[in-house]
């Protein structure tokens, strides 16, 4: 098996400690870093990410893998930066005003970056002010949005009026949580819906990537 | 028919006078129908006024359960926290309060509004800060609100309702300390820590019942929360479910059982992979069947209808149309496929949100008790 299969069954096996240790051999190798990145990391996650939603992987495998990526990130990223590797897309993410819930957010954070987005996650109780100038500092090509309660989800339509009005261009949009389905997705001119963390970040890669090319 | 009649019937799937009602309402759906009602909600003056899990109705003189004449009651609500303190505040706003809690955790919670709370942080995160508080769960008087629940219990008891032990199961209470997170990532790290936290939750647990029941506050049925899921399915496997909670789900449950009494057991979100594994843990009957999680009790019934009973799966999105028709035709429909198996309660697919008007939902009640009749 060669090192940049090793690093992806590292990441999908969830070995936080193998994966920096395969990075470094893969470099200290000469494989470049964006190769390390794309056909070992995230050739793992987006595997991770397949499992997940055909229902062969759960939460707890997703979080483990999240772990090897994360360590095998620390151990790549100086090599990055070195060699001027840049994510292609960045993301900003958030659950929306008076919303608390984390849980799926955080979940679609990794899948996200699993796909080769940089992610800003904005928390919890994000408004749409925030959403806003959040994408006006920096160049951001995605904002998803999550709401747990019916209640909060009227403040998805109120984001997408404020990032499609106060933005040229506007970001894609894409908003999923307990309470929202696609066909609400359609009414508030959202871009894209992810009935899920994995299908979300497909979705979201979808739409960007294609976009970007 | 009594209540209690009417509900033991239902849960050990034998025909009853009618179909059995229960239900769970929003914070704020009850404040509002209780100001329409005449009897305003007050917060309990000792609790934590921001916690609104604590601004329970059972202080009052009548709660909304029997307000509108419902089968059930529930009592005990054992607290699990490491320390029965309040919490302390780390920092608020006008808006919302941080605060570090009895488990150690730091959660954000809403001042105005329910809501789950963010969790910012668990103090609990390793084996060995686990070893430490482990000693401080021990089971104790101080753990039940008896000056709220016996006032309900005793009213239940002369009502002839159905009396319902309430408790959480390990994934529940663990949650709380350890966080999901860290309680998921640590089933394949560390699966000795996590079995060691269940195993001393579900021993605890057991040990509260045992105390309540001495106690005097015998019950006939135990009402079991333990969210373990969300829309798509459960947060881990079968084969985990199978590995990290049967054991302990069954030996809760068997103590139950052996006292005659029916388990009910909530989880939101889509269960349908654990199932069968529910069931032979000793669960007689599940709440709330999201309709949006595809807990559809028109398919569930068929398969299941035999052995395992439903407590819920009207949907609150066509209760907040407020229209008659709609409504109606919702509760014929999931009433007539689950009623000819006997074992089906009447629950909203969670909680009544805001929104839903109190005449909306008296007529919804008044048709459950027409169409739910059976012949």
């Amino acid at each position: 098996m060669s090192v940049l299969s090793q690093i992806a069954q590292a990441v999908i096996d969830g070995d936080e400690q193998q994966a920096p240790k395969l990075v470094e051999q893969a470099l200290s190798d000469g494989v470049a870093a964006k190769a390390v990145l794309q056909d070992g990391l995230l050739a793992g996650m987006t595997e991770v990410g397949r499992r997940f939603r055909d229902g062969e992987f759960f939460i707890p495998e997703v979080l483990i893998a999240a772990e090897a990526m994360k360590t095998g990130m620390e151990a790549l990223r100086p090599q990055l930066v070195a060699q001027g590797v840049k994510a292609e897309v960045t993301a900003v993410i958030g659950t929306v005003r008076g919303d608390l819930h984390d849980i799926g957010k955080n979940l679609v954070a990794t899948m996200l970056e699993g796909a080769g987005f940089e992610v800003v996650d904005l928390g919890v109780d994000v408004s749409a002010d925030k959403f806003v100038e959040a994408c006006q500092q920096r160049s951001v090509q995605l904002v998803g949005m999550s709401a747990l309660l019916t209640t909060t989800m009227p403040e998805m339509e109120t984001a997408v009026k404020q990032l499609r009005g106060k933005l040229d261009p506007p970001p894609v949009i894409i908003i999923g949580g307990a309470p929202v389905t696609q066909a609400y997705a359609d009414q508030i001119g959202a871009d894209g819906y992810g009935r899920d963390a994995a299908t979300g970040a497909e979705v979201a890669k979808g739409l960007c990537f294609k976009k970007a090319s | 028919m009594t209540s209690k009649e009417r509900v033991a019937r239902t849960l050990a799937r034998q025909q009853p006078d009618r179909v059995p009602i229960y239900d769970k309402f929003w914070f704020e759906t009850e404040r509002a129908w209780r100001e329409q009602l005449g009897c305003p909600f007050v917060l309990h003056p000792e609790r934590s006024k921001y916690d609104w899990s604590q601004a329970s109705p059972e202080t009052q003189d009548k709660t909304l359960w029997e307000v509108f004449d419902m089968d059930i009651t529930e009592v005990a609500w054992p607290d699990y926290r490491l320390r029965l303190v309040e919490p302390t505040v780390v920092e608020e706003t006008d808006e919302w309060v941080l605060e570090r809690d009895g488990n150690e955790a730091v959660l954000r919670w809403w001042k105005h509004k329910m809501g789950t709370p963010e969790h910012v942080a668990f103090g609990i995160d390793t084996p060995e800060k686990w070893a430490q508080v482990k000693p401080l769960l021990t089971p104790s008087r101080e753990r039940v609100r008896w000056e709220e629940f016996w006032p309900l219990y005793r009213r239940g008891r002369a009502a002839e309702r159905f009396i319902c032990f309430c408790t959480v199961e390990p994934f529940e209470m663990v949650k709380d300390v350890l966080g999901h997170e860290l309680m998921l990532k640590n089933m394949l790290k560390r699966p000795e820590w996590i079995h060691d936290v269940f195993d001393t939750y579900t021993r605890v647990a057991i040990r509260m019942f045992e105390l309540v029941e001495a106690e005097g506050m015998t019950c006939d049925g135990a009402f079991v929360y333990g969210d373990m899921a969300y829309n798509t399915g459960p947060f881990m496997s079968p084969r985990h479910y199978r590995e990290f909670l049967f054991p302990y789900h069954k030996r809760m449950f068997a103590e139950f059982h052996k006292r005659g009494m029916s388990v009910i057991f909530h989880s939101d979100g889509d269960i349908r992979l654990v199932l069968d594994d529910l069931i032979e843990a000793g669960v007689d009957a599940i709440n709330p069947l999201e309709a949006k999680a595809n807990m559809d009790v028109r398919e569930l019934a068929p398969v299941y209808g035999d052995r395992l009973g439903f407590v819920g799966g009207i949907d609150v999105r066509v209760l907040l149309t407020n229209d008659p028709e709609q409504i109606r035709a919702e509760l014929h429909s999931k009433l007539a496929a689950a009623m000819p198996y006997y074992g089906y309660i009447y629950h909203s697919d969670h909680s009544v949100p805001p929104g839903v008007e109190l005449e909306t939902y008296r007529a919804l009640l008044e048709d459950v008790r027409e169409i739910g009749r059976y012949e």
